[in-house]
């Protein structure tokens, strides 16, 4: 046991200082061999969560930045066309990618935000674009459609719990329901691909397992 | 189909959650260290023959819309040696991941919990079985002379005529520590209904109601009955931050009986002789108090005592006591006197009740029980920041702890240490070893140094335990390494 006559403490582990009053510490009994340390050295740590924190709103506030940018341009400029698509393609992709690490823990959760960040960034595109309609007519029924065949299979093949992805299971059915409402308001060119997602999403209603879904959202939504 | 069992939380575990950061991250530790050292085998054994009995730790947290709640888990927890810095982060948001951890350091076990899942007196009892468990384990033999086996060796010392004790029943007969338990709840409850019958059962509501009302943490949310004046004047400790934020501990370890002496002779319990000790020793080392003369402190105050519970949830309600110096008598026997006076008035079965009470009328209002709840994090952090504000440190004492036999004949000292945002204390005592470990998330520990101090000067034989924390001490036992 090493001694601190300052503080007139005894001092547990190797210190050569006091821990107190940082005086040398004199050596007493036991020839003076200093007793085990009961606290381990463990190495300083500093976490990038900060950093990596202020990079990803950086990143996110540029590229939402550059889609309102977009606005400014007006369409027919020779030689524009390429570019921005290039460009909203790039910004786009580097969203779902974020989206896609953050959310990576929960693959029904990030199959939900993935539907919606692509459905909005194509729909934005075809206005941009003057407003064909190929979003609301291709795009966004056979995302919807093909998320709930994914989803149909994630699930199987990962045994994902009940609980765990029926709320955004049933919410990425609801979203496979609105071609279903583009179709009604004649917004579509042609109907098929509108057709074919309401009914798979209609068929997908039907598979949802109604009392886990109120079970689950009972849980979720307790105030 | 089995669906997850889950629970909503209780106000104060809210409050953990809202209130938790970088520096503080709302995790506390109790510790046993043994005569031996320890075998990681053994204690993860131990650990997964108690683990079932205790549903509450099997939960993960997760976070709804308005609230976030605790919900059953198959995760099984793994004894890992004692790499962390003490108390370092558990809950990680996204993460699903059991909110407590089992680790070993030479003699040391230690128990490190998540503040919003148990308090110390439920992380204890844990604790007391881990260790009963885990002394079974590592003295088999030592286990049959109890009379469990056939062959009965024949007590070899004193120690192990000790041994021969029989376990006291609620080693075994342990009740299941249940998911749903809340004490709130079921105090609140009954009373209510018996008050109101007229009012609509609703059962969410009332299940919500005074769990969500349970009372502020410990280290958090303050009472600001003293109005705004009196926090205007209460000093604050200040210091330079550890360099990667973790939690500085210093230990003090004195034989309880020489400063339950010094308490007597002031007459006053030893929870707060110790507080009025810490204020003399914070006036002390902050080299002059100037204006904001007042010192404040928080202490919690565990429910138990009044309203019986084998709740393993959070169940204690805070106290605030506070001494202005300049203003009548300072010595540290008129303080401590004062304190005891304060802290006896605050801590009655009534006023505790009533604090509750008005807390559940505030958590009551639909205004608040609809916002969601990122915000609402954001409005009881504020709430948080600004009760900090009224407060200088603060203090726990789990008080005198009996460990069940065969375990107290092996664990020497029992420890206590709280993640801090402001300089606190954590007392805990067992086999005649009293000890306060002082943490804080400022590398400075004057405080400590005036307190060991104050008690050596009293005639107390204080030991002196610390963990590196800066740079040049890691360095320094990086040399001393190398030497040997």
């Amino acid at each position: 046991m090493r001694r601190c006559a300052d503080c007139d403490v005894d001092v547990e582990g190797t210190w050569d200082l006091c821990p107190l009053c940082e005086a040398p510490v004199t050596r007493t009994s036991g020839a003076g061999e200093p007793t085990a340390n009961p606290w381990p050295d463990v190495p300083l740590r500093y976490s990038r969560r900060r950093l990596l924190r202020a990079l990803l709103l950086t990143s996110i506030g540029v590229t939402l930045a550059t889609f309102a940018v977009q606005l400014l341009i007006t369409p027919g400029i020779p030689g524009l066309g390429v570019l921005r698509s290039v460009w909203l393609g790039v910004a786009a992709l580097w969203l779902v990618v974020l989206m896609a690490v953050r959310k990576r823990r929960n693959l029904a959760k990030s199959t939900v935000y993935f539907v919606l960040l692509v459905g909005l960034v194509s729909v934005y595109w075809d206005y941009l674009l003057g407003w064909s309609g190929w979003s609301v007519t291709y795009v966004v029924p056979i995302l919807c459609g093909s998320s709930i065949l994914a989803l149909v299979l994630i699930v199987r093949v990962m045994r994902i719990e009940v609980g765990e992805h029926v709320v955004y299971s049933g919410l990425t059915v609801l979203l496979g329901l609105t071609p279903l409402v583009f179709l009604l308001l004649g917004w579509v060119t042609t109907p098929l691909p509108s057709a074919l997602c309401g009914a798979l999403s209609l068929a997908a209603l039907g598979m949802l397992q109604l009392t886990e879904v109120r079970h689950e959202l009972a849980k979720r939504l307790h105030v | 189909m089995s669906r997850r069992a889950w629970v909503r939380l209780d106000n104060a575990s809210n409050m953990f959650l809202a209130a938790r950061s970088e520096i503080d991250p709302k995790v506390f530790r109790v510790g046993a260290e043994m005569d031996h050292e320890v075998d990681p085998q053994l204690l993860q054994e131990a650990l997964e023959a108690i683990y079932d009995r205790y549903r509450l730790y099997h939960a993960v947290l997760r976070r709804g819309v308005f609230w976030y709640y605790l919900q059953d888990s198959d995760l099984r927890p793994r004894v890992t040696a004692d790499e962390l810095p003490p108390c370092a982060p558990i809950y990680q948001a996204d993460r699903r991941t059991l909110l407590f951890r089992v680790t070993y350091h030479e003699r040391r076990i230690n128990l490190e919990v998540f503040h919003a899942l148990s308090d110390g007196t439920g992380a204890l009892w844990f604790l007391a079985d881990l260790l009963t468990v885990y002394v079974r384990l590592r003295y088999p033999d030592r286990d049959r002379s109890l009379g469990q086996g056939a062959d009965a060796a024949a007590p070899r010392s004193d120690a192990d005529r000790a041994l021969a004790d029989p376990p006291p029943p609620d080693d075994v007969a342990e009740p299941v520590h249940e998911l749903t338990t809340d004490s709130f709840a079921y105090y609140f409850l009954r009373r209510r209904r018996r008050r109101r019958r007229r009012h609509r059962p609703d059962p969410w509501e009332t299940r919500a109601a005074f769990s969500s009302e349970a009372p502020p943490t410990p280290l958090a949310v303050e009472d600001s009955v003293r109005g705004p004046t009196a926090a205007a004047r209460v000093h604050r400790v200040r210091g330079t931050r550890t360099p990667d934020s973790r939690t500085r501990v210093v230990e003090l370890t004195m034989p309880a009986s020489q400063v339950l002496d010094l308490a007597r002779a002031e007459e006053v319990a030893l929870t707060m002789y110790l507080t009025g000790v810490f204020f003399e020793s914070v006036r002390r080392s902050s080299g002059g108090l100037g204006s904001a003369r007042t010192l404040a402190a928080s202490v919690p105050v565990n429910l138990r005592q009044f309203f019986p519970s084998t709740s393993a949830r959070n169940f204690f309600a805070t106290t605030r006591v506070e001494h202005t110096y300049g203003e009548g008598p300072d010595d540290l026997g008129a303080v401590c006197r004062q304190l005891e006076r304060d802290f006896r008035s605050a801590a009655t079965p009534e006023s505790l009740e009533r604090k509750l009470r008005r807390f559940i009328r505030f958590e009551r209002m639909p205004a608040l029980r609809v916002v969601p709840r990122p915000l609402k994090d954001v409005i009881l952090g504020l709430v948080n920041r600004s009760s900090n504000r009224g407060l200088s440190v603060a203090v726990s004492n789990l008080g005198r702890v009996s460990l069940p036999e065969p375990a107290a004949a092996h664990v020497r000292r029992l420890l206590f240490q709280v993640s801090a945002v402001r300089p606190q204390f954590c007392a805990i005592s067992h086999a005649g070893l009293l000890t306060v470990s002082f943490t804080s998330p400022y590398l400075e520990t004057d405080h400590v140094r005036e307190f060991a101090r104050i008690l050596t000067a009293a005639g107390v034989d204080v030991t002196v335990a610390a963990a590196r924390v800066t740079e040049q001490e890691l360095a320094e036992a990086e040399s001393a390494k190398v030497e040997r």
